[in-house]
């Protein structure tokens, strides 16, 4: 199946030629259960990457194999050329240029907004107090929420937390953001201002992997589409050929049942 | 829709304005005093039956111990044969605990020393009242230095006799935490600054860069620490053996000290059990399960009578020492499992955003984990400080005098012999306050660090 190694001038990315992120034949099992089998892709700088599949199709398993919050048995996760491996303090490392945005937002109930986004650049990055929230307030007004700043996670709406979330994680300053179902938990008025500060991020060249089933916002703002079937990638298409055109039934089927109620 | 919330406009085409009704107070019988009583105890025949036999019964209850308590009581006579010829049994007799007051409250403790223990408990308060003061800001360093330092100073008091070299300086090192708590305390609450700092600007180094600040900061607690050694040198007590200790006060070392170690040790356990290191998770485990299925009698037991077989001959623990040492354990052993479950209530997705943004083991537990954890388990944590509050009065059994054994003592004296149901009933009242104090506080606690964290 080379379905998804895609020629690189079909991806919008024309900086760079060596991907920031490898999987090499990774595999993992729950158990005696394997979740991802063999899986192989390479994501360019700047590039977008949405994924979508059916429950349990190991989507949401892969991305958290890129910053090893799930650790995958065979294989390689390669950042920046260099791999995840038992080296505990090195993975840290690795993992500062990786942000991530949690489908239940997981922010910290217990500290303010601006806690939430100063504790990591304080603590990790060792910034000085004041700088640190110089950079979080930056952060807050670009994704339209700098008010908030004092508030508690659980005094903001659905919407407002999962962009506090995406502020928290640029506050790192990543060079790759994973996005697991960050519209998923959301009541359906609040999606747009979550997708609207995605799309911004994209806009500026940050390099997105996003699980997501927003379509619409796969179609404007995907490189390339992923789609994900039983821990297998089954095809990998820019989104017009992908949503216009699938090449295989599984694709087709799974389209055709999410794209019409 | 006589009231109509749709205003329609002239345009046809224009889609219809909408204008929500405003709110109107809630019906005035669902609120206040008479709507909550209506709600509550007369909401029924059968409520209302209940609210009146229930009302009753409080009533027979309580004007029966008033009566005997402080109506028919006696609060003067010689002795106890002399209260049942005024009153017979139907009222208290008071004059007899009277008589044993400072015994229950402070054991044998030489009368003329007393004042030490007074002023090691006022010590205690000083130390801690800063932390409930506007404006301080180093309210964690003072509450570290209340259960690290303050203990020297507090034992020195207590117990006196012979310094020696060690001693002194580590009752010097209580005087100058003592004195540091007081000074920070004023130079923040006058000046915002801590004293050490404070001081670094009055030694005029205030446009100096920070580490000559902070040089001159230490210096400036060096001298304090200076003038403490000589003051100690110069002040001796007298030595007061442990065994003469007693009553509240024996309570209140044996709890305060079994309070202020359980929590931090159970933390430790509780981390532990859950460690990854199988090595460290199967001591914590063994630990825990083994001091968790005994009873504390039993340790007490244990430690007292058995712990002198296993040491060397002429090597003596002190039998208080040796049941605080149980008592900590014990609690700690409880606490672990507490905090453990504190632990296991906070959702996978905390921990797993600390690894995500590269939060180390120990960051992410004492910054997002713990302060959680402890949150929600405030009332469990304060209902184990209670149960070890009167679990205490166990060490009786292993011949230390606390406040329910004084109280006991009291009805063997041959003038209030047979007293001892009016000693109880002080006792009780004792334990109730306190107890009773440490759940309210736990209550006010939780409504202020709910306050922020919800809607």
């Amino acid at each position: 199946m080379n379905t998804n190694v895609l020629p690189r001038e079909q991806t919008k990315s024309k900086t760079s030629s060596r991907p920031v992120i490898e999987l090499v034949g990774m595999s993992k099992w729950f158990g005696s259960f394997q979740v991802l089998k063999d899986i192989d892709l390479q994501v360019y700088e700047g590039e977008r990457i949405v994924v979508c599949g059916p429950s349990g199709s190991g989507k949401s398993t892969m991305i958290r194999c890129i910053n090893q919050l799930e650790v995958h048995q065979e294989g390689d996760v390669i950042i920046n050329g260099e791999a995840f491996g038992n080296d505990v303090a090195k993975n840290d490392h690795i993992r500062r240029e990786i942000g991530m945005v949690f489908q239940q937002f997981n922010l910290f109930p217990h500290l303010s907004v601006l806690e939430n986004l100063t504790l990591a650049p304080i603590w990790v990055k060792e910034m000085p107090k004041h700088e640190a929230e110089s950079l979080a307030m930056s952060l807050l007004e670009r994704v339209r929420i700098p008010e908030q700043a004092l508030k508690y996670p659980l005094q903001l709406s659905g919407g407002q937390q999962q962009r506090v979330a995406i502020a928290r994680a640029l506050c790192m300053n990543p060079q790759i953001m994973l996005f697991d179902e960050p519209t998923s938990a959301l009541d359906p008025e609040m999606i747009n201002e979550v997708l609207d500060v995605m799309i911004e991020l994209a806009d500026s060249g940050m390099t997105m992997i996003v699980v997501t089933h927003e379509m619409n916002f796969a179609r404007r703002v995907a490189d390339r589409v992923i789609f994900m079937d039983q821990g297998e990638i089954v095809e990998v298409a820019p989104p017009g050929p992908f949503f216009d055109n699938p090449r295989y039934d599984r694709t087709r089927l799974f389209l055709s049942q999410i794209l019409h109620h | 829709m006589s009231d109509s919330t749709l205003v329609t406009t002239d345009d046809v085409d224009k889609a219809l304005v909408f204008k929500p009704k405003d709110a109107r107070p809630a019906p005035p019988s669902t609120v206040g005093v008479i709507g909550w009583m209506r709600n509550n105890l007369f909401s029924n025949v059968s409520n209302t039956l209940l609210t009146i036999v229930g009302a009753y019964i409080v009533y027979t209850f309580f004007s029966a111990v008033l009566n005997w308590a402080v109506f028919n009581a006696v609060w003067e006579a010689e002795s106890r044969r002399e209260c049942l010829d005024l009153v017979g049994r139907s009222g208290a007799c008071w004059p007899g605990v009277a008589a044993w007051m400072e015994n229950l409250i402070y054991g044998l403790y030489p009368k003329h020393q007393v004042w030490r223990i007074n002023l090691g408990f006022l010590a205690l308060i000083a130390w801690v009242i800063p932390l409930w003061l506007p404006r301080v800001k180093s309210k964690v360093a003072i509450g570290i230095s209340a259960v690290l330092i303050y203990p020297f100073l507090a034992s020195y008091f207590f117990m006196g006799g012979n310094k020696g070299l060690v001693w002194t300086l580590l009752i010097a090192l209580g005087v100058t935490g003592f004195a540091w708590v007081w000074l920070t305390t004023l130079t923040e609450m006058r000046y915002g600054l801590p004293f050490t700092r404070f001081m670094a600007g009055m030694l005029g180094a205030s446009g100096k860069p920070q580490e000559v600040q902070v040089k001159y900061g230490r210096f400036s607690m060096l001298f304090v620490f200076v003038i403490a050694l000589v003051l100690v040198t110069q002040w001796e007590l007298q030595e007061v053996q442990t065994r003469q200790w007693g009553g509240l006060f024996l309570t209140l070392v044996i709890s305060g000290i079994g309070i202020t170690f359980s929590l931090p040790a159970g933390i430790v356990l509780a981390l532990g059990r859950r460690s990854n290191m199988p090595l460290i998770r199967i001591l914590s485990t063994t630990f825990i399960e083994l001091f968790r299925s005994v009873p504390l009698i039993t340790i007490l037991f244990m430690f007292n009578t058995m712990l002198p077989l296993f040491l060397p001959v002429g090597v003596e623990v002190n039998q208080l020492l040796r049941a605080i040492v149980a008592v900590c354990l014990f609690a700690a052993a409880y606490m672990a499992e507490v905090i453990r479950g504190g632990l296991q209530a906070i959702p996978k997705g905390q921990y797993e955003a600390a690894d995500a943004m590269g939060l180390g083991y120990w960051q992410s537990t004492t910054l997002i984990i713990m302060p959680q954890a402890l949150k929600i388990m405030i009332p469990t944590i304060v209902g184990n400080f209670i149960g070890l509050f009167k679990d205490t009065t166990l060490v009786s059994i292993i011949g230390l005098f606390d406040l329910l054994s004084m109280s006991r003592a009291v009805g063997e004296d041959s003038r209030w012999l047979g007293l001892f149901i009016e000693p109880f009933f002080f006792v009780t009242m004792i334990y109730f306050v306190f107890c009773f104090l440490m759940s309210q506080y736990s209550i006010n606690l939780e409504r202020k660090l709910a306050a922020g964290n919800q809607r």
